[in-house]
């Protein structure tokens, strides 16, 4: 397994959350795009250059409990290089996970035991905090396109927006966690609506489903300020919300090292 | 009279606190029940642990940390180490010696940790009692002289050294440490280690050296050698063929002993369900590979933390599964290659709470009299409630 060649279509996910963005400037969607194209826009726009925000994670279980957390996240070269602050609740304050190289490198800094730990790319699969996102789908990336072969299917309306629908199939040689993937994506501000994953070993089986709503211009760059992953297997769902989100910062380059974990 | 001295402390620092407003204050109480069944009686031993956390950052680039800890214990808090040793090793020691042997957990109030950080873009130095973590290890750390894991519980919180240590970082991927840790204000004789890491791809690797004082005690006779010992070390962490690798190594010069190594080498893989599995090997060369061979020094230097293990070679497994998002499952195992007895750990986590984190581990010995992890040792657990603030 090449692990610099792993992606994940659920890196949209987060995409979407940081900085799953459209420039106000984008040129306006044409009807003759193909499926390649649309990605690429997508790709092109959903990782702004610099991100710093504040976020909230809700994990509800199948029996209804539910956990909180709040964090700041960092973003820098369009996502390549991501970090990650709790600030709340107290037993995770201050944990910290860095990501470089579109998430291909993660390292976890835990206060209590001031111990920095450098995780292998495997590790990307295990939920963060128990939520339905993986630290692969916490990690910015633009390689889904690579891993994925594209096809635009007939436009359909989403959360009443007109929609183009992609259709996203696993190379033979990836390794992508996900068999196939659906998009919808607004026509207009070019932020995808809905993202249907299906299961790495069952293409018709609907593994999860991330919605994105709540989409605010900010700093020129439309925004979705809430989206939802739901775990279609387990019945549970994590929503996560931009509780404060700009992307004219200008984040040094030590931020987003062990020093800058530990800061 | 060391208690009211941490209390007036205490008192100062929180008084300081509410007063400036520009101090955190956080911590946790962690109340935990051990239950051991030993020699055909049930045991059991509470203790209350309240932890409180003091941080500071007003003063620009720098960092203010204290934390205290009180710990009350209840039930059985009286042990002696011999009656869990093998009845050859208990005849070699004369009754009249046996209250030396005995281990009391009593209340405790003591200052754990307290610096002072300050830190700018490429350099960091702090100053103070700090937790020093080294090495790359899950279940050992031979490259971390400070402090001793156990296996049982090997990511539990380890205490604070008194240090003074600088960071820098001349590149992203590029640090250098320095550590200086007194002891007595015996230049000489304080430990100073330096540390180069670096990163190269998908892998971090450092590389240390150390010269500190090590003390062997002669537990029959409780005299204390001291010398010189000088390490040279490092470690390595990547991955390989799509698995999490790593490994850690020191070799011991020592001025008057035999010189020595101890390594450990392990590897993790997340299957696409989530179950988490790791595997770990450690050899320790200062540790005898014979069951028979042990003597009392072998274990009390264990149980002092003056060597890392009892036996020479060990395998340390763990297996991990979320089974809700609240709840994990587990269990990790401690194997003994040299003298074939083993520790099975079985590990439950689950978040009641936001900030309420509840934790069963059993160890359920199965070796046989006299080895490293032998079934009279005594099999039980604890469970372990940790409540945030």
């Amino acid at each position: 397994m090449t692990h610099h060649t792993k992606c994940n279509l659920s890196v949209l996910s987060f995409s979407i959350l940081l900085a799953a963005t459209l420039p106000f400037t984008q040129p306006n969607a044409q009807e003759g795009m193909t499926a390649d194209e649309i990605l690429e826009t997508l790709t092109e726009t959903m990782n702004p250059e610099q991100s710093h925000g504040i976020m909230t994670m809700t994990i509800v279980t199948s029996s209804g409990q539910e956990r909180t957390f709040k964090y700041e996240t960092f973003s820098k070269a369009k996502g390549e290089k991501s970090l990650m602050k709790y600030l709340e609740p107290q037993r995770v304050k201050g944990q910290t996970i860095l990501m470089l190289n579109d998430a291909n490198d993660i390292w976890t800094y835990f206060p209590r035991t001031k111990r920095v730990r450098k995780l292998a790319t495997h590790a990307k699969k295990q939920k963060v905090e128990g939520s339905d996102f993986s630290y692969e789908d916490m990690g910015a990336s633009n390689a889904f396109i690579e891993e994925y072969d594209a096809v635009r299917l007939k436009d359909e309306n989403k959360e009443g927006r007109p929609c183009y629908k992609i259709e996203l199939t696993r190379k033979p040689k990836s390794n992508a966690s996900y068999s196939r993937a659906m998009l919808w994506v607004d026509k207009e501000k070019f932020v995808p609506l809905v993202v249907d994953y299906y299961h790495e070993d069952d293409p018709q089986l609907k593994e999860k489903q991330l919605a994105c709503k709540d989409i605010q211009l900010i700093d020129s760059i439309y925004t979705p300020m809430q989206c939802t992953m739901y775990n279609k297997l387990d019945n549970t769902y994590t929503s996560m919300n931009i509780v404060e989100i700009t992307y004219q910062v200008d984040l040094p380059d030590d931020l987003f090292t062990e020093m800058g974990m530990q800061k | 009279m060391r208690n009211r001295i941490v209390l007036i402390i205490t008192a100062v620092l929180l008084g300081t606190t509410a007063h400036a407003q520009k101090v955190d204050i956080f911590g946790y109480f962690e109340p935990q029940y051990n239950g051991i069944y030993f020699d055909g009686e049930y045991f059991q031993l509470q203790s209350n642990k309240l932890r409180i956390d003091l941080k500071s950052t007003s003063i620009a680039n720098t960092e203010f940390g204290a934390d205290v800890i009180f710990v009350l214990y209840h039930g059985k808090t009286d042990w002696n180490v011999l009656d869990f040793l093998s009845e050859s090793i208990r005849s070699t020691i004369p009754e009249e010696m046996r209250p030396f042997y005995e281990i009391a957990f009593s209340d405790t109030l003591y200052l754990d940790n307290v610096y002072a950080r300050f830190a700018l873009n490429h350099f960091a130095v702090t100053a103070g009692k700090q937790q020093i973590s080294l090495g790359t290890g899950y279940f050992a750390n031979p490259t971390d002289i400070f402090n001793a894991k156990d296996a049982l519980d090997p990511t539990y919180e380890q205490p604070g050294h008194n240090a003074l240590r600088a960071d820098f970082q001349p590149s992203p991927r590029l640090n250098f440490m320095a550590l200086y840790s007194p002891v007595e204000f015996d230049l000489e004789n304080s430990g100073k280690l330096i540390r180069a890491k670096l990163g190269l791809g998908h892998f971090d690797l450092s590389l240390l050296g150390c010269e500190t004082q090590y003390t062997t005690t002669d537990f029959y006779t409780f005299e204390q050698l001291q010398e010189r010992r000088r390490i040279l070390g490092g470690d390595i962490v990547g991955e390989l063929l799509g698995m999490g690798i790593w490994a850690e190594g020191i070799y011991n010069f020592f001025e008057n002993s035999e010189n020595g190594y101890e390594f450990l080498v392990g590897t993790d893989y997340t299957f696409e369900s989530g179950l988490y599995s790791m595997l770990e090997y450690h050899h320790n060369s200062a540790a005898k590979s014979d069951a028979e061979e042990y003597d009392l020094n072998d274990w009390m230097r264990f149980l002092s933390g003056e060597t890392k293990t009892v036996s020479s070679a060990q395998v340390y497994g763990l297996i991990q599964y979320p089974l809700t998002d609240m709840l994990i499952v587990g269990s990790s195992f401690v194997l003994s290659v040299s003298d074939k007895s083993a520790a099975i750990i079985p590990i439950v986590q689950y978040s009641l709470f936001q900030n309420i984190e509840l934790t069963l581990v059993g160890n359920i010995y199965v070796g046989e009299q006299g080895t490293a992890y032998s079934n009279s040792l005594g099999n039980g657990g604890f469970l372990r409630a940790s409540i945030y603030f």
